[in-house]
């Protein structure tokens, strides 16, 4: 999937449930912040900030294939993967060694409604601070 | 809070839908069955507290962190591409 085709068609996200210590929160714009479409700005429309950071995972884990629930596939309208796009959100460290991005709780967007949820994945090998260039 | 006591095999009853029924204590840990429209999620509690700590942390990134994650992240997908070719 090419996730800058794919979220060039999103300019607007519609979170169904809000990011878990987040919850005034609802509207966000996911704009991207280079060239490639490897990394997005999502930005909260509600309010100036949060702010994230957010990677498609295809690049840095290319094993990366979370399981979502049947509960979420219909809270979310998807009817199979293509309409799925998953974006893994980063914490910027100080150096990018220090970097990471949260696998167990990716964010699922259907790109054809844009509705979109923060789902905590029931796998508890994924970690929810994993380094991003290793 | 409300408390209530309940035995194994006893249910509680949460608004119109949600039914949480004890199923088995064994010393310190207590089996519990929660029935509920799919609509409701649930999660432990402590790991939905990681996730708002985790979302906390990532939130608003500095200007210069993002510019270095943008190059990284260019340099990755330059790698992926002629991975996938």
């Amino acid at each position: 999937m090419n996730g800058m085709q794919v979220t060039e068609e999103i300019p607007v996200i519609e979170l169904v449930h809000p990011l878990p210590g987040f919850p005034e929160d609802r509207r966000f714009a996911l704009v991207r912040l280079d060239e490639d479409g490897a990394i997005f700005g999502f930005q909260s429309l509600d309010h100036a900030a949060p702010q994230f950071v957010v990677v498609p995972p295809h690049a840095f884990f290319p094993d990366y294939a979370p399981e979502v629930s049947d509960s979420v596939a219909a809270e979310l309208g998807l009817t199979g993967a293509a309409d799925a796009l998953v974006l893994l959100l980063v914490r910027a460290g100080s150096s990018l060694a220090d970097t990471t991005v949260n696998l167990r709780a990716p964010l699922v967007v259907n790109t054809a409604t844009r509705r979109a949820t923060q789902v905590i994945l029931d796998d508890t090998d994924l970690p929810l601070a994993a380094p991003l260039g290793d | 809070m409300l408390v209530l006591s309940r035995r194994v095999g006893e249910s509680v009853v949460i608004g119109d839908d949600v039914t949480v029924t004890v199923l088995e204590v064994r010393g310190d840990v207590v089996r519990i069955g929660i029935d509920a429209p799919r609509s409701v999620r649930v999660n432990r509690a402590e790991l939905l507290q990681q996730v708002a700590d985790a979302n906390a942390d990532a939130a608003s990134p500095s200007a210069d962190a993002v510019a270095s994650l943008s190059s990284l992240a260019q340099a990755m997908r330059g790698r992926t591409d002629s991975a996938s070719e």
